[in-house]
C-alpha cells in the first residue's frame, strides 16, 4: 500500500484548486509533508483545513511565473526551510482556447511561462544534487491529452503541454542516471476543476464512465510519486478514460 | 572573473555541498560527470567565449587545469 513519511517533503505546485489540491491533500493523508504553493493565499489556506494533519501541510504563496529563471534560487531557499526534497508535483496551468487567428504573441508566450518555462526551471531547481534526497526521488508534471491529441482551439496550450512532456523525458533520461531520481508526466483530459468548469457540461457525454474527478488524477501522480512506482521512470501517461 | 568567483560558479555547476580548492583532482568528484561536463561546457562557451570539447575537459586532471584552460579570463 502507499504510504509517505513525515520526512518525505514534497512540493506540490498549484495546490489551491483542482489536481493540485487533491494532490496535495492525498499525500498529505498518506503521511508526507507537503509544501503547497499557490498564488492564492485565502484558497492555500481553504486547502489546508481539508487536510487530515495539517501540521505537515505547509503553505508557500507565490507566482511562479514571476522571475521564473530564478525559480531553483527559490527551490534552494525552501529546501534550507523544509530540508531536501524526496518529491515534486508540478500541477500549476493555465488552460486558454484559441484558434489560430486569435492567437497572440503575449498570450501565447504566457503559456508558455507558466505550462513550460516555469515547470522547467522548477524541475532544474529541484534537480541540483545539493536540493534532493538522490536516490528515491520523483518528479510528477502534469501535462495533458492536449500536447498529444491537440483539438481545434488548443494549438498553442497543446504546443506548451508537448513541449515540456518532451523536455521531461530528456531530462529523465539525465538525472535517473546520474541522481537516481525518476520524472514521469501525467496528460489527462478535463476533469472536473475549476479550471475546465466552464466546458465540461457538454463534453461530458464523451467518457464511457462519465466525467472524471480530479482524485481520479491525483492517484495516478501519487503513485508515480511513491515508492511503490521506483521501476516507473520517463513515462507519459495518459488519463482520459480510455476516450482518445 | 576572480578565481574565488569561479569556484564558486563550480561549485554551483557541479552541485556540490563541499567547497572546490585549486589543488583539488576533479576526478576525485562524485559529482564529475558527463553531463557535468557539458555544463562546463556551456558555461566556458557563454562566460569566456570559449569553445572546449569533451575529451579536451576528459583530459583535466585538477581544478587548477581548468583555471588554466580559461586564460585571462580567471585572474
Amino acid at each position: 500500500m502507499i504510504s509517505f513519511k513525515k520526512n518525505d517533503v514534497i512540493i506540490v505546485t498549484g495546490a489551491s484548486s483542482g489536481l493540485g489540491q487533491s494532490t496535495a491533500i492525498q499525500l498529505n493523508e498518506l503521511g508526507a509533508t507537503v509544501i503547497a504553493i499557490a498564488r492564492n493565499k485565502e484558497r492555500l489556506n481553504e486547502t489546508k483545513l481539508k487536510c487530515k494533519y495539517p501540521d505537515n501541510f505547509h503553505i508557500e504563496v507565490k507566482d511562479l511565473t514571476e522571475k521564473i529563471e530564478e525559480l531553483p534560487v527559490y527551490i534552494k531557499e525552501l529546501k534550507n526551510k523544509y530540508g531536501k526534497f524526496t518529491g515534486l508535483a508540478y500541477c500549476a496551468g493555465v488552460a486558454n482556447i484559441a484558434p489560430l487567428q486569435a492567437i497572440d504573441l503575449t498570450k501565447a508566450k504566457e503559456i508558455f511561462d507558466i505550462n513550460y518555462f516555469a515547470p522547467l526551471f522548477m524541475v532544474k531547481g529541484f534537480c541540483d544534487r545539493r536540493n534532493n534526497i538522490g536516490k528515491g526521488a520523483s518528479i510528477v508534471v502534469i501535462s495533458s491529452i492536449s500536447g498529444v491529441k491537440s483539438d481545434k482551439g488548443h494549438g498553442v496550450y497543446g504546443g506548451s503541454k508537448a513541449a515540456i512532456a518532451a523536455s521531461m523525458k530528456s531530462f529523465a533520461r539525465e538525472v535517473s542516471e546520474t541522481q537516481g531520481i525518476r520524472i514521469n508526466c501525467v496528460s489527462p483530459s478535463d476533469v472536473k476543476t475549476p479550471l475546465t468548469a466552464h466546458k465540461i457540461e457538454q463534453e461530458n457525454s464523451k467518457y464511457p464512465f462519465g466525467c472524471g474527478e480530479a482524485t481520479d488524477v491525483s492517484n495516478m501522480i501519487v503513485f508515480l510519486l511513491s515508492y511503490e512506482a521506483k521501476w516507473i521512470n520517463t513515462q507519459n501517461y495518459i488519463i482520459d478514460c480510455g476516450y482518445m | 572573473m576572480k578565481q574565488e568567483e569561479f569556484l564558486t560558479e563550480l561549485e554551483d555547476i557541479l552541485q556540490r555541498e563541499d567547497s572546490c580548492k585549486v589543488e583539488d583532482n576533479i576526478e576525485d568528484y562524485d559529482e564529475w560527470d558527463s553531463l557535468s561536463k557539458m555544463a562546463l561546457m556551456a558555461f566556458y562557451d557563454k562566460q569566456f567565449g570559449i569553445k572546449i570539447s569533451l575529451s579536451q575537459l576528459s583530459e583535466l586532471k585538477t581544478v587548477s587545469d581548468l583555471i588554466e584552460l580559461a586564460g585571462e579570463n580567471i585572474q
